[in-house]
């Protein structure tokens, strides 16, 4: 027994040791669970996502259509944008015309435009429309189900409204108001009630429908009841225009593979950085430096062959996924050879960082296991940004990998020209220039050299 | 060829390095004996441009030695303590990675990776990983990587860590006949017999000091006894030990008595007092002093402490 107590001593003295081991062993994981937990709502007072940009542009003056919009406002999963910001910081209310170049730049991926015969007295329904970059399969379900639920929770009025018109085409407007009070006589004879008050109800298209669609209105993530979906096609169209990515054949395999192949980079080039304190360590180093080679010349090469290594893996990986899912990567293979060359020299940079700043190969291993899980968690490599809650999605904005996938997509799904991938490229090749910056600093100033 | 002039080199607070000044001349095999963390390694890595001195100047044949000039160490060759080669890779990768390094091309490259190949009886392994090698092969193969552009001077870091005896004895064959054949040769070991064999000059090294230098000869002159007398440490013979100490070195080591008489303590009156106190002939031995006396000598303790 003694010997065995000694024995178990003994491992969780190395484990209390081991930096790495208990890094891995209690941080990651738990980092992990609190990411994943937050997306799927965990923790969270709301539940699902919050914030997603959403334009709505209201071309009519009816106040049903008024009351939608203020119902998208109070929405939490949007945040609802109806203003231009002009460059002198003015505004102006959002026009059709605003909205697909704002969707191609990004400033939102979803738009609702309530058109100004929203109501006609040619057809019973309404009409709305929806222009959209579903570049996130995810996101995109999620919006159309709250949008269905928001219109659904707030159309009964319009749909009284267009039922009136509708009647009004055919009898005439005398023959309406002959009509309606010969209801509102029935209906108090029968069930009693304010007459006055029924009246100006039917008037205003107000006969209770919400009721009825409160039953049908599709959940959040778009399923509805049984005979939802065809009351909702019957007394909605809704135009949809999909302004960006309409010729690609398969959007999440180009969210998967980029987010996937970005992440398994930052691992290869963490380890290979790693690898920088065993040649250290095996003398090697000193074999190399006591030769006409110089300390720039050993971390540029290094640094080289992280971008050829990581152009190569990104590529390959691509061309995967273009044999197993068609990604389409042949039509655009210029600007994605341009942005897998810029994600690899960050990811080589941020390697390099990793073992500028760690003092041997196992402590560079478990900062980078570390920092490549939560990055890819918290950057969207696993889970569409969208669907974290704000905070989270301004902390992504800080990861090489939710920049990694904005480029992918910006190249695979959007097909974004050179000039347009320019804002993205000097996001990655900066922070290439200032973390190989601090790294060349701090591998100077450390005795990794010696 | 090479002189080192008042060299200081500081770590924080550690004086690594004080004040070393040494002189190598061409075609010398000189031996930097000292314990470990005596400075014999950080010197290396300051001849070699590894490390720049705090203080004081490196030259080889007139030319600075720095950090910064990458073409000034095309005249050195540098055998690391360690293995530094490549694990994965072959006798011949490694071999024309370090040859291209320092210049070299085509056919002449060819040459010479054979050449060491042969030198380091590698031939018929040349295709095999590295890292399936026995220790002494490994550091074969290390010394031939030093040695493809054909240094100047050869700097060997302790180059025979851990190698059997056969793999040792290989080395120090090759050394020699570089050696002979004219290259210079500066070799770091706190082995004393490393040093006898191979060294045609030696300098004791110690906190980072040099103690003192010169060939063999030149240093047991600086000793104050010519031999040195080894008896057993016992009862028996603690009264003849304590009377030594009046006549010469008395010290113990390893359960053994090393006395070292000053010149004018005659040895027949040595074995006339312990004829006297009873202790027969057979139990004392006689030696020609050797670098460790030396060491002990200089720095009043044992290298190996």
């Amino acid at each position: 027994m003694r010997i065995l107590l000694i024995l178990l001593g003994k491992d969780f003295a190395n484990l209390r040791r081991n930096r790495a081991a208990l890094v891995l062993t209690f941080v990651v994981p738990m980092i992990i669970i609190y990411i994943v937990g937050l997306v799927f709502g965990l923790g969270r007072t709301d539940s699902g996502p919050t914030g997603i940009p959403f334009a709505v542009v209201n071309e009519s003056d009816n106040p049903a259509a008024l009351k939608l919009v203020a119902a998208l406002q109070a929405e939490k999963s949007f945040f609802v944008i109806t203003q231009f910001v002009n460059p002198d910081k003015t505004t102006r209310p959002l026009t059709e015309a605003d909205l697909r170049p704002m969707i191609r730049d990004r400033r939102f991926s979803y738009a609702l435009v309530i058109p100004p015969d929203v109501l006609s007295d040619t057809r019973l329904g309404l009409r709305l429309k929806i222009l959209a970059d579903p570049r996130n399969d995810i996101e995109d379900q999620i919006v159309n189900g709250i949008l269905q639920k928001t219109i659904f929770s707030n159309v009964p009025q319009l749909l009284g409204q267009s039922l009136q018109a509708r009647a009004k085409k055919f009898l005439g407007a005398a023959g309406v108001d002959t009509f309606n009070r010969a209801i509102v006589r029935d209906v108090v004879a029968t069930f009693g009630g304010n007459p006055d008050q029924i009246l100006a109800d039917m008037q205003k298209g107000n006969f209770g429908f919400d009721r009825l669609t409160q039953r049908l209105a599709p959940a959040p993530g778009g399923q509805a009841g049984s005979a939802g979906p065809d009351i909702f096609s019957r007394i909605m169209q809704i135009d949809r225009e999909q302004v960006v990515g309409k010729d690609v054949k398969s959007p999440a395999a180009t969210r998967i593979v980029g987010g996937y192949a970005v992440m398994f980079l930052l691992f290869a080039l963490s380890n290979s950085a790693a690898a920088f304190f065993d040649e250290k360590n095996s003398g090697v180093f000193q074999r190399l430096l006591s030769s006409p080679v110089s300390r720039a010349q050993l971390l540029w090469s290094r640094f080289l062959y992280g971008v050829l290594f990581g152009l190569g893996q990104l590529m390959a990986l691509f061309y995967a996924g273009h044999l197993l899912y068609g990604v389409d990567i042949f039509g655009h293979l210029g600007n994605l050879l341009i942005v897998c060359a810029s994600v690899a020299a960050a990811c080589t940079g941020f390697g390099m960082l990793l073992a500028a700043i760690t003092r041997s190969a196992q402590a560079a291993s478990s900062l980078a296991t570390l920092l490549v899980i939560t990055m890819s968690a918290c950057g969207g490599a696993w889970f569409p940004v969208s669907l974290m809650p704000q905070f989270m999605q301004h902390i992504a904005r800080y990861t090489l990998v939710y920049w990694s996938i904005e480029g992918f997509s910006a190249v695979l799904w959007a097909g974004e020209s050179f000039v347009q991938l320019l804002p993205i490229l000097g996001i990655l090749l900066g922070t290439t220039a200032v973390v190989m910056s601090i790294a060349v600093w701090r591998f100077n100033r450390s005795a990794i050299f010696e | 060829m090479l002189l080192i002039q008042d060299v200081i080199k500081r770590y924080g607070a550690l004086t690594a390095l004080n004040k070393v000044s040494l002189q190598v001349e061409a075609g010398e095999f000189f031996g930097l004996l000292g314990p470990n963390g005596a400075g014999k390694s950080t010197l290396m890595s300051l001849v070699s441009g590894l490390r720049a001195p705090d203080a004081g100047t490196i030259t080889l044949d007139g030319q600075a030695l720095n950090t910064a000039d990458a073409a000034g160490r095309l005249a050195l060759g540098l055998v690391p303590q360690h293995i530094a080669l490549y694990q994965e890779l072959s006798p011949d990768q490694n071999l024309r990675i370090f040859g291209q390094l320092y210049g070299l091309r085509g056919s002449l490259l060819h040459e010479r990776v054979e050449e060491a190949l042969v030198a380091v009886q590698l031939t018929d392994r040349r295709k095999d990983q590295v890292k399936h090698f026995s220790g002494g092969m490994q550091r074969r193969l290390n010394l031939a990587a030093a040695l493809l552009h054909r240094p100047k001077l050869l700097l060997c870091d302790e180059p025979t860590v851990g190698v059997d005896p056969q793999s040792r004895n290989a080395i120090f064959e090759y050394l020699e006949r570089l050696n002979r054949a004219g290259l210079t040769i500066i070799y770091s070991t706190h082995y004393m017999e490393e040093a006898t064999r191979l060294c045609s000059r030696i300098g004791v090294i110690d906190h980072g000091e040099i103690l003192a230098h010169g060939t063999l000869d030149e240093l047991l002159t600086r000793l104050p006894f010519e031999d040195e007398i080894r008896f057993p440490a016992n009862p028996e013979t603690a009264g003849l030990a304590a009377q030594l100490p009046a006549h010469g070195e008395l010290a113990t080591l390893d359960g053994t008595h090393r006395f070292r008489p000053r010149a004018d303590y005659r040895l027949s009156t040595f074995f006339l007092l312990a004829e006297s106190l009873g202790l027969p002939a057979r139990l004392f031995t006689s030696q020609r002093p050797t670098l460790e006396a030396l060491f002990l000598h200089l720095t009043g303790r044992n290298i190996r402490e």
